[in-house]
């Protein structure tokens, strides 16, 4: 009789793993939602601003994002970004006077910090722009960095 | 695209910082070759962060992004011996992926 509700608990905790499963996967299938290659396509910075849905964000200070004034190599500019704005799931980079000015976009779970360093392409001279979204708010920085030598063509 | 990729992870405290590299071209669509050749557009579009399995952190690509893309990450409420591991996918449908351990930084 001990044996069959050992092995009784053993089938019913079976039985629930895949559904353990399943919510353990959950957080990742919420990252992986709504990427838009439209926007990574678009021409112009305001284009793919409203690709994103960022069209309207709110310039903010809590988002810090550290780049060289002077890049002295446009192939790979270093740049650094944080934002302290709570509840930050995704975190997009915009280089305005790029051919596709959309550079990358990054969605954190709760278990990343919404900060990242990268090396970018920047084709000339440009304004170089972060947009954070929060809460289903997008806020936003700028920083101008001048290109010595442009990273794109060659 | 051969050469292995690195991934480094360190903690301190309840903090892992993460660094990556990808040796992959990048190659952006908009460059000529020495003989004026317009070469084709292959980069990496997406990669995924995951901690003990999870994915944490996922990124989407364009062009911008450098040769050998190289990116530093922080995860919170990590300890040694947690695994984290990193996979990209580019344009072509080619992939790679690795896989470390924290270590106690």
């Amino acid at each position: 009789m001990q044996r069959r509700d050992f092995l009784q608990a053993f089938g019913s905790a079976t039985a629930l793993a895949p559904l353990l499963v399943a919510g353990l996967l959950r957080p990742g299938a919420a990252l992986a939602m709504s990427f838009n290659r439209a926007a990574f396509d678009a021409k112009t910075a305001s284009d793919a601003l409203r690709l994103i849905g960022a069209a309207s964000a709110e310039a903010s200070r809590d988002i810090l994002l550290k780049a060289p004034e002077v890049a002295e190599n446009g192939a790979a500019v270093p740049i650094e970004v944080i934002s302290s704005i709570p509840g930050t799931t995704r975190l997009s980079v915009l280089i305005d006077k790029n051919p596709l000015p959309l550079a990358l976009q990054f969605n954190f779970a709760p278990e990343a910090a919404a900060r990242f360093q990268a090396k970018l392409r920047m084709a000339e001279s440009s304004r170089l722009r972060v947009v954070a979204t929060a809460g289903g708010k997008h806020y936003s920085v700028f920083r101008e960095v001048k290109v010595t030598v442009g990273g794109c063509g060659d | 695209m051969s050469e292995p990729i690195k991934i480094r992870a360190t903690v301190k405290g309840s903090e892992g910082e993460v660094r990556v590299l990808m040796p992959h071209p990048m190659e952006s669509g908009l460059r000529r070759d020495a003989s004026g050749q317009l070469q084709a557009a292959q980069y990496i579009t997406s990669v995924t962060l995951s901690l003990n399995g999870r994915p944490v952190i996922e990124g989407a690509l364009g062009t911008a992004v450098s040769a050998n893309p190289l990116f530093a990450f922080q995860l919170l409420g990590v300890k040694a011996g947690d695994k984290v591991s990193v996979a990209w996918l580019d344009n072509k449908g080619q992939k790679g992926s690795a896989e470390t351990s924290f270590a106690a930084g």
